[in-house]
């Protein structure tokens, strides 16, 4: 039985629609992100899961049973708050109990849930202070702990490490894949940052313009992204688009021109191009790597050389103005304004029709 | 918000909805019906139309009244203006005399205006008053500060003056503290001097604060009572009674409040012009003025 | 005045200004106690007795052995407090509604309340006098105490308070389970304490010394408040026979709100400042 459902959400404010028709289904204790540029609608979808806004349509159901017409804090869901939203005036221990008191749980307990909770988020000697006195990766700490006493069955996280500093938020991370593990409940978590999505998620949904773009396991939305928004949103540095035109000569897989005559054999079943002849061919960095000039599948200039030590970017021009973005080794001696040879590897492109939708080699390499 | 509670938020606004509507609004709109009613204090009503009214502007006593309310304002509002003003210049810095001094300054604001009185009553009578005292020692005529007319307003006025200094001197504090000091600091380099600085930099700075303290204190002044009504009574012969102290009289004196309401319309009118005009000078652009 | 004028000393021109002017606030009140520590008989000769010692505390005592003076101070305590915590309460529930819940036409009513800031006492003084007459409230606690209800500031002041908590904190609490009335008691009540003892202490200033209402209201002795007990005393006494008595009233009247302003001065301030600068 799934965990949580949606089905057809729909919501606007005045004439402006927010969300337009979003289903998902969930799974047991699953943790999805829900990632999107802002503005994508996710923290809106986020809310309406949560009860703090009224969906203008559609079902929101949790563990069988249908809860959108229930208060917040009926629905057996639980949120962390991006800025944390702990009660300033109450300590830890008493941000914790609260909750638990409207709900009339027995004293003793609150007591068992808080120090339990307490001890495996290590916050077992904060509990007298106040929020004011405590840092901000402690203050998160408390946030999680206040959701995780009420044994939710579905946790929200709303941009949990958006407001965390480099270091912490790589700490936090780690935490966070621990505390799915332990908790028995699913998970759905609000972010913008993709690396967040790609290491926490069990399956990813993409959304923008208003509604779901896809929903997949992260290697998934890499290697076949829906469409070209999800190919450009993830990944980085994003996907490079060329426009390509089908070339008649290919058999099962198709083959494509590019501007300036060059052909490139892609994986791509050309049953499945229904009927077009112009494409995107979408190619990532890894598919393009640097040759001699000449020696490659076209020549370009540099116009940035990006030397992040185990590898090197390189943004090139094509003759024809187009910009691409290749890879080279470590020690690349490339530099800005050189000429360089570009290699590229066919068998990972993808291809995006006038639509927006993608076409995927059958097989990833 | 969800739709639960679509009408719940009206509990916890009509208990203060009701009071207000029952204890201001609805004696505003039975003012201006009163207003238009030969009634008395025990219920007696008779509708007179605009009489009342007709009958205030040709009557001498409230010109008189008027003309005393305006002279006390003319006395009192530039006086305090810069008076309180130079207070706050001299006061504001970060040393603890300052602060104590801003303490004493604004600690007669606290008093009530019976209090007020009764001080000042025996500073300024002549017979046992502190000034008589001063005055006698030195060999001069003490002054009849409460009973000769060319005495009793400027009395009223310092009486006020006295009373009244802590609310505008913290406003303009207030303002003081709102001129970045980088302006200063730009000027400093530019080698400003120092009145250059006071006359360009901070006194255009302090605009919005002169206006407001202005402004507040002419409502305030025109609608001067308690002083008044306690050191001289109005007299001698009317002479230094203020508008408000004319209506507390016609109304519980003379038992004729509908005209009694009809002076006090007149008076609300007067500062609600003055609330407005003061919103209007203060959300102008700035640099319409300068 | 430069950025370091403001940490300097005060320039000499300016502080003797500043003397000059202190002393003026000072001697009024320094004469006040001085008459007030002088037995009427002895002022009645000469008022300038009050320089010199002997000083009795004679006056003090008859306030508190046969006057009304302490049961005008109770009335006082009474209709100011009762004012100030209704005021409170009122201003804390519909601060909260206007800032935090959605209803029909919460804007027009915001506006309503509003409008009031721009009614003087003035206008509405002798119709409420009317209306209470009718109602039979005069020479009541009742009717001292609600005509401070009416407190569109109040409502304004609280409102604008509310609306800077962030909403987070609402929110957490409607997870968290918590009813309408339970977030407002539970989290925004106790965070909005400062704001409580600002509007708190102005209100309890402003009632206690009101003239004008209690003026025409209270009529009997028995239910005068300070203000209206000691402007019937100086009325009452000829000039100078009880001088001293007199005096030792003002003194015995200020007491109580002199400590009020030591203890709570910088709400005094903020709250003057903030009402004036709306």
């Amino acid at each position: 039985m799934a965990s949580l459902s949606l089905i057809d959400v729909h919501k606007r404010y005045g004439s402006t629609a927010v969300l337009d028709g979003v289903s998902l289904e969930m799974e047991k204790k699953e943790f999805i992100a829900f990632l999107g540029p802002s503005g994508s609608g996710k923290s809106t979808l986020l809310r309406i899961i949560a009860g703090l806004e009224t969906a203008d349509s559609g079902e929101v159901w949790l563990d069988g049973r249908r809860i959108d017409g229930l208060t917040p804090g009926d629905r057996g869901v639980a949120l962390v708050f991006q800025q944390y939203a702990l009660y300033p005036h109450m300590t830890v221990r008493e941000n914790m109990a609260f909750g638990l008191r409207n709900a009339k749980v027995p004293a003793s307990e609150i007591t068992t849930r808080i120090e339990q909770a307490a001890r495996t988020l290590e916050i077992d000697q904060l509990l007298d202070r106040k929020p004011g006195q405590l840092s901000g990766g402690q203050r998160q700490r408390v946030a999680i702990g206040r959701a995780i006493v009420k044994a939710p069955k579905l946790f929200l996280l709303d941009e949990p490490l958006s407001n965390l500093d480099a270091a912490l938020r790589n700490r936090t991370r780690v935490e966070l894949a621990q505390l799915r593990q332990r908790v028995d409940a699913a998970v759905i978590m609000v972010t913008h940052d993709q690396a967040e999505a790609m290491t926490l998620a069990d399956r990813i949904v993409v959304m923008s313009d208003r509604s779901i773009q896809q929903v997949g396991t992260p290697m998934e939305i890499y290697d076949r992204p829906a469409n070209r928004f999800v190919a450009g949103f993830v990944g980085s540095p994003a996907m490079t688009m060329l426009p390509v035109t089908l070339d008649p000569s290919g058999n099962a897989d198709a083959i494509v021109r590019l501007g300036n005559g060059t052909l490139i054999a892609t994986q791509i079943k050309r049953e499945e191009l229904t009927g077009e002849t112009s494409f995107d061919l979408g190619l990532r960095p890894e598919s393009v790597t640097v040759a001699a000039v000449g020696a490659g599948t076209l020549d370009a200039e540099a116009v940035i050389v990006e030397r992040l030590g185990d590898r090197t970017l390189v943004y090139a021009r094509l003759d024809d103005g187009s910009e691409i973005t290749a890879v080279d080794r470590g020690d690349s001696k490339l530099h800005m304004g050189d000429r360089l040879g570009l290699l590229i590897d066919g068998r990972s492109a993808h291809l995006f029709g006038s639509d927006g939708s993608g076409y995927h080699a059958e097989q990833t390499i | 918000m969800t739709r639960h509670d679509r009408f719940g938020g009206f509990a916890f606004v009509l208990p203060f909805v009701g009071f207000y509507s029952f204890l201001l609004i609805l004696p505003f709109f039975m003012g201006l019906w009163i207003s238009l009613h030969r009634a008395d204090l025990f219920g007696a009503r008779k509708w007179v139309g605009l009489d009342n009214y007709v009958r205030l502007f040709g009557d001498p006593v409230f010109y008189q009244a008027m003309g005393t309310t305006f002279t006390l304002a003319l006395l009192i509002v530039p006086a305090l203006t810069v008076i309180t003003l130079l207070l706050a210049l001299a006061l504001n810095r970060a040393t603890r005399s300052a602060a104590i001094f801003r303490g004493l300054f604004f600690s007669s604001s606290v008093l009530s205006v019976t209090i007020v009185t009764l001080i000042w009553r025996f500073v300024l009578t002549p017979d046992a008053g502190l000034i008589a005292k001063v005055f006698t020692a030195v060999g001069l005529e003490p002054i009849p500060f409460l009973s000769h007319p060319d005495w009793t307003i400027p009395a009223i006025a310092i009486t006020t003056i006295w009373w009244g200094l802590g609310l505008p001197m913290m406003l303009f504090l207030a303002g003081l503290q709102q001129i970045p000091q980088d302006m200063y600091e730009a000027a400093a380099l530019d080698r400003a001097s120092r009145w250059t600085t006071f006359f360009r930099i901070t006194l255009p700075s302090l605009r919005r604060t002169t206006i407001l303290v202005v402004m507040l204190q002419t409502a305030a002044q025109l609608q001067i009572f308690g002083q008044a009504q306690l050191l001289t009574s109005g007299g001698p012969s009317g002479s230094s009674r203020p508008i408000v102290l004319y209506i507390y009289e016609i109304a519980f004196g003379r038992w004729e409040l509908g005209y009694a309401v009809a002076a006090a319309e007149v008076l609300f009118l007067l500062v609600l012009v003055l609330t407005l005009a003061q919103y209007w000078l203060s959300t102008r652009k700035e640099d319409a003025i300068r | 005045m430069s950025a370091a004028a403001t940490r300097n000393r005060l320039p000499l021109p300016a502080l003797i200004g500043v003397v000059i002017g202190a002393a003026i606030m000072v001697a009024p009140l320094l004469w006040t106690l001085l008459l007030s520590l002088k037995s009427n008989s002895e002022l009645m000769r000469d008022s300038a007795a009050a320089l010199s010692p002997p000083y009795t505390l004679g006056n003090y005592r008859d306030i508190l052995a046969g006057s009304d003076v302490p049961l005008w101070l109770l009335n006082s305590l009474i209709v100011s407090l009762g004012t100030t915590a209704a005021v409170l309460l009122l201003c804390s529930l519909a601060g909260y509604g206007f800032a935090r819940l959605d209803f029909p036409c919460r804007r027009s009513l915001f506006i309503f309340v509003l409008l009031g800031l721009a009614i003087p006492e003035q206008a509405v003084i002798l119709p409420r006098h009317q209306l209470f007459a009718s109602m039979g409230w005069h020479n009541s606690y009742g009717g001292l105490i609600l005509p401070g209800l009416a407190a569109p500031f109040g409502v304004f002041f609280m409102t604008q308070y509310f609306r800077a908590i962030p909403k987070d904190l609402d929110e957490a609490a409607m997870l968290d389970g918590a009813s309408r009335f339970r977030i407002f008691w539970k989290v925004l009540l106790p965070l909005s304490l400062p704001a409580q003892a600002t509007l708190g202490v102005f209100t309890f200033l402003g009632s206690w010394n009101d003239y004008w209402w209690p003026l025409i209201s209270a009529t009997t002795s028995d239910k005068y408040t300070l203000t209206v007990g000691l402007a019937s005393s100086q009325m009452n006494y000829a000039q100078t026979s009880g001088l001293g008595f007199l005096m030792a009233q003002a003194v015995f009247a200020s007491i109580p709100i002199l400590i009020v302003y030591i203890i709570f001065q910088k709400q005094i301030v903020g709250a003057m400042a903030g009402a004036a600068t709306r």
